[in-house]
């Protein structure tokens, strides 16, 4: 297993982070403003990057 | 959702506004969770351990030089992190008081300073607050000479809580401590409410030493906090260690005996350093924390009945708040009694209320956004009107 399969695995757990943190700013609504839905596309983007990524090194 | 071995996974804080007194300065941030995830091994900050074998040597992860950070940013000479703010009281009550010796508290002091005290074998007198809640100059200078007639001497020291946990009422720390000093009494000033949740200053404040609680104020996981000294106190409280093992003639380098040794070594350290530069900033932008704190309170205090026992304007964003002559009123007649306050709060996603709670109870608006602020005083309003109760507009 790679030092990069290790990494992904932490990036995807912060971004997961980033985006719980998030449901407590908005939280009971969770009703997104522009900016946060622009920052929640953003997050779960760059979550679908880390998974796909997480795919390539811990499956082949 | 379960986390394991039966552990619920908690969601308080995502699906509400949590508003629980004690919980909301201790909330982590997105760092703090992150490093806690790469901390969460028992003794993982060990790992470049190397002489001399002490916590606040170890530079990576940069723990030497959170303790200088804190230090300054407290305007104190040094520091120690410690299992919360109890044991840094423990930690200076061990060191200035034996056997009968008299120690000055408040009236309104934490239950954990008296314990400090208890254990170290001192005696407990408290400067009682004013008909306003409010702890004096004036009132411990009384005490201390009571204290003085009583035992023919001055207390050893002094633990003064800047903002009580009863009220959280702000209490002149400054004129106290110069009261104290004129006596050489040492002064432990209390700041689990306040460091970490707005500006502290300890030269200014004149005390002796600084104790903060990670977990209440500093947005870090549990049991944490700070103690922090004065150079003069310093070589007091953190004295290394003297003793030496009879047989094998052991002795243990600078470790120190208040501290037993190193303090917290994992999860709760990194996740008190992951908010601190988080921390810091946000005690700098307190005035827009005590804005939100007014939206709700003015709404409470709009409701017919309600008053708040806390001093008034608010200087914290912890209030105590007496609704016996509004929300418990409905509660005398509602078939869920004195539930339905905490019921109907959280059907409109709001916690931290005491469930039951309707006559005099405690809240804490700290971390809440603008947004969240205005919805829960919104929230009040609408479930005292939808009770039949008077609101002023």
């Amino acid at each position: 297993m790679s030092k990069r399969a290790v990494d992904m695995t932490f990036q995807a757990i912060y971004t997961l982070t980033d985006l719980r943190i998030l449901l407590r700013e908005t939280a009971p609504s969770h009703a997104f403003d522009a900016d946060q839905k622009a920052q929640v596309t953003r997050l779960l983007e760059n979550l679908e990057r880390q998974v796909g990524s997480l795919k390539q090194e811990m499956l082949k | 959702m379960r986390c394991g071995n039966g552990i619920e996974a908690r969601q308080v804080d995502e699906l509400f506004i949590n508003i629980d007194p004690i919980q909301a300065g201790g909330r982590l941030t997105a760092d703090a969770m992150k490093a806690v995830v790469a901390y969460g091994d028992g003794y993982s900050v060990c790992d470049n351990c190397r002489k001399p074998n002490r916590l606040d040597y170890i530079t990576k992860p940069p723990i030497a030089e959170f303790h200088r950070d804190v230090a300054k940013w407290l305007n104190m000479d040094a520091v120690r992190t410690v299992p919360g703010a109890r044991r840094g009281f423990q930690a200076v009550a061990q060191t200035y008081v034996n056997k009968g010796d008299p120690v000055l508290l408040t009236s309104l002091s934490h239950y954990t300073e008296f314990l400090a005290v208890e254990e170290a074998g001192g005696i407990a007198r408290e400067i009682p607050a004013n008909e306003q809640k409010l702890v004096t100059p004036d009132a411990a200078a009384e005490k201390i000479e009571a204290v003085r007639k009583e035992f023919g001497r001055a207390p050893v020291l002094a633990f003064i809580d800047h903002v009580d946990y009863s009220y959280g009422n702000m209490h002149d720390v400054a004129g106290i401590a110069k009261v104290a000093h004129q006596y050489d009494i040492p002064v432990a000033y209390n700041g689990a409410y306040t460091v970490g949740i707005l500006p502290v200053d300890g030269k200014k404040l004149g005390v002796d030493f600084v104790i903060g609680s990670g977990h209440k104020s500093m947005a870090a996981p549990a049991p944490s906090g700070i103690l922090a000294a004065t150079a003069e106190r310093e070589k007091e409280v953190f004295r290394t260690t003297g003793i030496t093992g009879d047989v094998t003639n052991r002795t243990f380098g600078i470790k120190e005996p208040e501290m037993m040794g190193c303090t917290l070594m994992g999860a709760t350290l990194v996740g008190m350093m992951a908010s601190f530069p988080h921390v810091k900033e946000r005690t700098t932008r307190f005035g827009r924390e005590l804005e939100n704190h007014r939206i709700v309170t003015e709404a409470l205090l709009a409701i017919e009945g309600t008053t708040c026992l806390s001093e008034y304007p608010r200087k914290h964003t912890m209030t105590r708040i007496d609704t016996r002559g509004s929300f418990d009123k409905v509660a005398e007649t509602h078939k869920k009694r004195g539930y339905y306050l905490q019921s109907a709060l959280e059907e409109k996603g709001i916690t931290g209320v005491i469930p039951g709670a309707t006559k005099v109870w405690k809240f804490n608006t700290y971390g809440t956004t603008r947004k969240q602020a205005e919805h829960v005083a919104r929230s009040f309003l609408e479930i005292a009107r939808e009770n039949g109760l008077a609101v002023r507009s």
